[in-house]
This record gives C-alpha cells, structure tokens and sequence, in this order.
C-alpha cells in the first residue's frame, strides 16, 4: 500500500440485499486496486450443530443457512437422507416439493429486483419488492405456518398436505404479480441511470465460468445453459416444460435480464405445475425418526437456488447422528474468488451494484 | 462405468463407488490424486471443482478430503477421495489447477487443522477471529466445554432465568 491509497472497509452494514460481509478495498481516487472479502459475521457453526444432532432434529437448523430462501437447504438436506435411507416418496409429495421451491425462487426473485434498484438510490421498487414477496409470504405462512423459516420438507414427503382452496389462491396471487411487473419495468428496465450503470459492469471473462465454477445467473448471463434443474433433474422437474434461459453480455445488466426473464419462468412453472398436481399420499411413514439410523455411506445432493448451484455433501456412518454434513452454497465462489478478482479496477461507486448482481449470501459461505 | 475403467488403467484406484448416474466416488492415495485430477481435468471433461470437503475420522486416526468435481457436457459429478493421516495432516495445495482451492483450502485449514503446503493465503483468518483452542470442526472439540470455559455461565439473574424461576415456584405451590 502506498501513500496514495486510502484502505476502506465496505460492509458489514450491508448494501442492499447482500448480507452481512464486509469487503476491505484499497482506494486510488474513485478506482478500486485491490479488494478482500472477510466474512464471519454470521457464523453460528450449523456444521458442527448438526454432527450432535439426530437427524430430524437438524430440520430446524438447515433452513437458517439461507434466510431468505430456506427452502432449498430443507429439500437438498430430505433428498440426500432419502437418497441414503432408500426411501422413495410419493408423487404428490414431490410436485408439492416443486410447488414450493419454484414460491420460494419467485420471492426472493422479486425481492432482488427491487435490491438491485436500491443499491442504485432507487428506493421505491425496494419497497414494491419488499410488499409484493409479502403476498407469497402469506401463502408460505398458510401452508406451512411459517413465513420465513417453514420447516415443511421432511424426509418422506412433505409435514402436511395442502390446505383447501389453496391452488386458487396461488394462482390469484400470480396473477396479481404478473400485473404488478410492467410498474417494475418501467421503473427499473427503462430508467436510463440503471441502464446507463448496468451496462458493461462487472464484466466477466468467459473462461473464467468453468474454471472457478460459476453457476446460476452469473453463468447464465455468460451464455452457458447451466442450470441443475435441467442438468440434474430432481423432484417434479423433469415432468416440466420449460428452456433454460441464457443471455450474451456476460455484465451486470445481462444477469438483470436473466433474473428477469426468470420471474416470468417461476410463475410458468408454478401454474404448469397447479395445473398438473397429481392426488394421493403426500408423505410416506418413515421409520421412528428419534432412532433412524442411516446405513453407512455419503453423498452430493444439489439443486438450483436463485443464485446458483446449491449443494449437500452428507456422509452417513451407519449411526444416527451424520458423521458430516456440508453445505456448498453458491455465493462461497462468487462472494470471495469471483468479487476479490471483479472489484479491481471498478469505481467505489459501483461495489453495491456488483455485490448485489452476484446476489451473495453469507450465511452460506460460513455455515 | 469406462471411465473407472480407464481411471484404473492408469491410477491406484483404492475404492469406487457409483452412487447414482450422474454421482461417482473414486478413492485414490495422496501421491496419485494432484495426476488425477489433472487428468480429469484435461482429458475427462471434469472442468469444474464444485467443492472440497474434509470429514473427521477419528477413530480410525485419519482425515478424509473430498474434491468434488463437475463435468458441463457429461453432466457428472465425481468425488475424489483420499485420506491423510491425523497426526500429521499434511497435503499438497492445488489451487493452481483452480483458483476457488485456494478458498476452501484455507477454510479446511482453519476449521480442521489441515496444512496445504503452497497455499498464498493458509493462516489467514476466514471465519473465526482471534481462535485459541483445536480447529473446531474436529470431532474431539467440544463445544459446550469450550463455552463454558470461555464465556462461564450464564448470568445469574437474567430476565430469562427469573422467569424460570417464577415458574418453577408455580409449578411447586400447583403441587402443594
């Protein structure tokens, strides 16, 4: 460091929607010439929790590792138990599975649409966002109880079947939200500040996709088709119809576009999949969960969460307490190998933007 | 699977497993496993590592590490295995074959205890500060010890425990 650098900690009050992490940059005028990410705000050491835990006892637990959407953690971790317990669940159960998931990528989709406008000084879609994921989380909370934490997915199948009357209402909500979406258009995609900084920020050089294993929107916006619910068919998936959506540019405004196009993609779904919901079981009995022992093995589950690949490494050994659990989120690559490189040489300025376009997570990276 | 079969034609190959279509496990030993994965790499179309992973096997005095790489054409993943011994839980970095290692070798090194020589960044704090006991995520760490010793207990009369002890005499005089 020189004299003619300025050492700035950003964070760990985030910028928008980002999490508590703090990025440590050296200053040189405006442009960035170096830049860390720490982490460690959040750690509350789930790992470790759940290697003393039975493992239905560690359901309460998962879901916390991403706040805003915890499902993908309940599902990842019921799939990897039932893949090593051998059991299979019914059909219902998993389009109900595939139901919530798609809710649960809707909202935090919408709450980051507006995110990426407040982290530009545009306050009002941050509030629309904020309102509007309400309406889903009212639907949350009449299924499972909980609006953020729902703790519905077990092992099995899902807790409870759904209530009556409640697809309509799913839908009437959809309907609501896709007439909501022209208002964010015009006051995102269309304002010239947000396309004038968008555009050509954060560029990221393609070959970088493989090598550090980029995943999600990030990946997308490259023009690479990655997206674990076509490459590794789980649940309901296969049975749906749908495009993976890819975009050229490879910036800030293409991962915009690809989250936007996506909106429209998990309101498809959600409708393909009221509109084909299977009846009978939603759960299958399993054995006493306060003494299931799961044969001795390991394995990788994963699924696609809104910002990339999400994954459950769980290794059993034959006790009924797992020997380890890992979780690999997304934001783990794009929050510290892919930030630290695409900070440097950008204005001070544009870090919330970038931050919030890589839509980091922390609790994710410091289980 | 041809590529087990071709994994053996040219590495120790330990153990294999195939757990799904998509999901091999491959154990090999330390002086094999940086050729392996280069191999994989180079030749096999597993372009990408997706994580690696360290599990405790205390008992049997060994640390396993997982690399689990991911294949965008094939759609596959495999997890490459090898143990390394407990009391001297040294390996070789291999961040120079992809740069996000470097991370998750650090993380390892913090919470395991696990040296990868040639790492720029091992020591280096990640998530904890200042950390003065066993690296955590070993199995014969024990939380609740460690609070205790380091924190005490908790306070005598916070609002929490005279609730519970208004409650406690409730429950006694509902006996009487």
């Amino acid at each position: 460091m020189s004299k003619k650098e300025v050492r700035l900690f950003i964070g760990p009050q985030h910028p928008g929607v980002t999490g508590n992490m703090s990025v440590e940059v050296l200053l040189k005028g405006d442009t960035i010439t170096w830049a860390k990410t720490h982490i460690g705000y959040l750690h509350r050491g789930f790992e470790k929790l759940m290697e003393r835990r039975i493992y239905i006892k560690s359901f309460p637990l998962v879901c916390r590792i991403c706040v805003p959407e915890p499902d993908t953690n309940e599902e990842n971790f019921a799939r990897a138990l039932e893949e090593l317990g051998g059991i299979d669940i019914p059909e219902r159960a998993k389009w109900i599975r595939t139901l919530v998931l798609e809710l649960s990528r809707l909202q935090m989709f919408i709450m980051w649409y507006g995110g990426i406008a407040g982290s530009m000084g545009l306050s009002t879609p941050v509030q629309w966002g904020i309102g509007d994921r309400d309406y889903i989380l009212d639907l949350f909370e009449e299924l499972t109880g909980g609006r953020i934490y729902h703790i519905y997915i077990m092992p099995g199948g899902v807790r409870k079947d759904l209530p009556e009357g409640f697809e309509e209402r799913v839908l009437k909500v959809m309907d609501m939200i896709e007439r909501r979406l022209p208002e964010y258009d015009e006051i995102i995609m269309e304002n010239a500040v947000v396309q004038k900084r968008l555009k050509g920020l954060a560029r990221i050089p393609k070959e970088w996709v493989d090598e550090m294993g980029l995943t999600g929107p990030v990946a997308r916006a490259c023009g690479f088709p990655y997206d674990v619910r076509k490459d590794h068919p789980y649940e309901a998936y296969p049975y749906l119809d749908f495009d993976v959506i890819t975009e050229e540019g490879c910036d800030a405004w293409a991962m915009l576009l690809v989250r936007r196009r996506e909106i429209d993609l998990s309101i498809n779904l959600i409708r393909q999949i009221i509109d084909r919901m299977p009846g009978g079981e939603f759960q299958v009995p399993l054995p006493n969960v306060l003494y299931w022992r799961i044969p001795p093995g390991e394995t990788y589950v994963k699924s696609e969460a809104t910002r990339g690949e999400f994954g459950y490494y769980v290794v059993s050994d034959g006790s009924d307490k797992p020997r380890r659990v890992h979780v690999n989120g997304p934001s783990f690559v794009h929050g510290i190998t892919l930030l630290e490189r695409l900070l440097v040489g950008q204005n001070i300025a544009d870090v919330a933007p970038i931050m919030v376009s890589l839509q980091t997570c922390p609790p994710e990276m410091e289980r | 699977m041809e590529i087990l079969e071709r994994l053996r034609e040219r590495f120790e190959v330990l153990e294999e497993k195939v757990q799904r279509d998509d999901l091999i496990f491959v154990g090999t030993t330390g002086k094999n496993l940086i050729p392996m994965l280069v191999y994989l790499k180079e030749y096999e179309g597993f372009k990408t590592l997706v994580m690696i992973s360290c599990v405790d096997w205390i008992e049997e005095g060994k640390f396993q590490l997982s690399y689990n790489l991911w294949a965008p054409k094939q759609k596959k993943n495999i997890i490459v295995k090898v143990f390394i011994d407990r009391k001297q839980p040294n390996f070789t970095t291999i961040y120079r074959i992809w740069p996000q290692a470097e991370v998750y070798e650090r993380e390892i090194h913090e919470m395991f205890g696990v040296n990868f020589e040639g790492n720029p960044t091992q020591g280096e704090e990640l998530i904890l500060e200042d950390w003065d006991d066993i690296p955590p995520m070993r199995r014969d760490f024990d939380t609740l010890k460690y609070s205790m010793e380091k924190f005490g207990e908790r306070a005598p009369k916070s609002r929490i425990n005279i609730r519970r002890e208004i409650s406690e005499q409730y429950d006694e005089w509902r006996r009487k």
